[in-house]
């Protein structure tokens, strides 16, 4: 792929990666390195009972200064405000997030509120912040969100019916420590659908408008360990050098799109998130081959190189054949994984479709779509195709 | 004859483009509410106080356009915040408003899923202000 003769771009990468089996046990050292005196560990019942967190608290000993653990599946503007003041009341000085994307997002909001103050309400704006945030530490226990690096997170609003997107460089995280220790527990589903969130986001980012070489190194590279471990952590979760694969490339992709950014595909797996509760990663693994197909002709050259990575390209394929083999690859990897194939088995029925077409049109990833998309007809066809 | 950005001439003239154009009244049908644009100062460039724009955009009409105070511009739906050089980059088109938001090149307060819901219309001002014949701050020396 050649890249424009006025290329610019702006990449933003931040966060310190520390990795290993048993690399969470670190976490009293590395907070020290932050200047963290007393941590609050945020995280959800799920987790707890899973026996992740008593580790990371008995190695905190008398720096932990609480377990703030209401953090629901989908989090909301009230948890974080909760979340915040228990912090507050308690001391912290810095957040150590132990979980999925729900979780971290608390965390990053809770950032924000320790810092300036006041509730998240009064934060509704893109690059609001004009300084550092309290300092937050995330040990991920799955391997799909990205959130341990980009500066954005998801916030639900229930009073005002809708998701909040809280986009803000000065509030990235600090610090991730990967520990394919903690996501070794992950059942085979939710290990192939955060495993495909990952992937959507590699894609994605390589598709996108904003897509430029360091993302797209980092990209290919996700999708390459991806369709190699992947398969191998649905198989064997305890295969830890799998799993550890796995997790870099998540984060890897989370460096790619956090720069890059995604398109239709996270814009139509929000949408029906939001109107048929399907989990995030499910949608979006479903999605991926027909948003492809969508835009084959706008973005051939890119998945031509996903073609690459997949070793799916043949000798003598030109791009746009090559693209097409990566869609019939990712097709057929979905189904290797043992992923959902159709929404209709996510209990999505037709006026979730008609409603989530219309409302991936006002989703911000939308704008960076190779193909611009233009009427909600375009994006309701490839719902109809995945029912 | 180049007008002074930033100016009330300037505004007077990028709402008469505006309201010329042919295409703005119907993708603007759906758009509903002020826009503040509030420019960083930047001494070096000869821009030593921050300026304070105010535009009234609703169903495809325009209203005031007025070079304001800060508290008026705070009133606006959205308040946009930049350095003056990167004001200048999106006037030229050489900088993607959408992108710079989300780089942090320029800041927003208000509901960005309402701007991406009418992002043809955020881009056909955009357009129409590159259109506006301007003597920027520091082409003075020209």
């Amino acid at each position: 792929m050649a890249y424009d003769s006025d290329l610019s771009f702006n990449y933003f990468g931040p966060t310190k990666i520390v990795f290993g089996a048993n690399a969470a046990r670190d976490v009293d050292i590395e907070m020290g390195t932050l200047g963290g005196t007393r941590a609050v560990v945020v995280t959800d019942q799920g987790i707890i009972k899973a026996g992740l967190v008593d580790g990371i608290t008995a190695c905190l000993g008398g720096r932990c200064a609480g377990v703030f653990s209401d953090v629901p599946q989908d989090t909301g503007v009230e948890v974080v405000n909760a979340g915040a003041e228990f912090a507050r009341k308690n001391g912290a000085d810095i957040v150590v997030s132990v979980g999925g994307g729900s979780v971290i997002d608390t965390a990053k909001g809770m950032c924000i509120l320790l810092t300036e103050g006041g509730t998240l309400r009064d934060f509704n704006g893109v690059q609001l912040l004009s300084r550092p945030q309290t300092p937050h530490m995330v040990i991920p226990t799955t391997a799909g969100t990205g959130s341990e690096v980009t500066n954005a997170a998801v916030i639900m609003d229930k009073e005002m019916g809708q998701k909040r997107l809280l986009v803000e460089n000065f509030n990235v995280p600090r610090m991730a420590i990967l520990d394919p220790k903690m996501t070794e527990k992950l059942p085979p589903l939710l290990t192939a659908s955060t495993g495909m969130d990952a992937m959507t986001h590699a894609v994605e980012a390589v598709h996108s408008i904003p897509h430029e070489p360091l993302t797209d190194g980092l990209a290919l590279h996700a999708i390459r360990l991806l369709y190699k471990y992947l398969p191998v952590c649905v198989e064997n979760g305890s295969d830890l050098h799998a799993r550890g694969q796995v997790q870099i490339a998540a984060t890897m992709a989370g460096w790619a799109f956090g720069n890059a950014m995604v398109g239709i595909v996270h814009a139509m797996a929000h949408s029906i998130g939001a109107v048929a509760h399907v989990p995030h990663g499910i949608a979006n693994g479903i999605l991926l081959p027909d948003c492809m197909e969508f835009n084959l002709e706008d973005a051939a050259d890119g998945y031509a190189m996903v073609a690459e990575a997949l070793g799916v390209r043949e000798k003598g394929m030109g791009d746009s054949d090559a693209a097409q083999a990566a869609i019939r690859a990712m097709r057929e990897f979905t189904r290797k994984i043992g992923h959902p194939q159709k929404l209709s088995e996510m209990g999505v029925g037709g006026k979730d479709i008609e409603k989530a077409a219309d409302m991936s049109l006002s989703d911000g990833s939308i704008v960076n779509n190779p193909r611009i998309v233009m009427d909600s007809a375009e994006v309701l066809e490839i719902f109809r195709k995945n029912m | 004859m180049p007008i002074k950005a930033m100016t009330q001439e300037w505004m007077d003239a990028y709402k008469a483009a505006i309201q010329a154009d042919p295409e703005y009244k119907g993708l603007a049908k759906d758009w509903e509410g002020s826009v503040s644009l509030v420019v960083n100062p930047d001494p070096a460039k000869n821009v030593p106080e921050p300026i304070y724009l105010f535009m009234d955009y609703w169903h495809g009409d325009v209203g005031d356009f007025v070079v304001c105070d800060k508290e008026k511009a705070d009133s606006a739906k959205f308040v946009m915040t930049g350095d003056y050089a990167r004001w200048k980059q999106v006037a030229y088109k050489e900088l993607d408003a959408t992108k710079a938001l989300l780089q942090g090149k320029l800041k927003m307060k208000g509901d960005l899923p309402y701007v991406v819901r009418n992002i043809k219309t955020v881009n056909k001002v955009i357009d129409i202000l590159g259109r506006v014949d301007t003597l920027w701050p520091d082409d003075d020396h020209k």
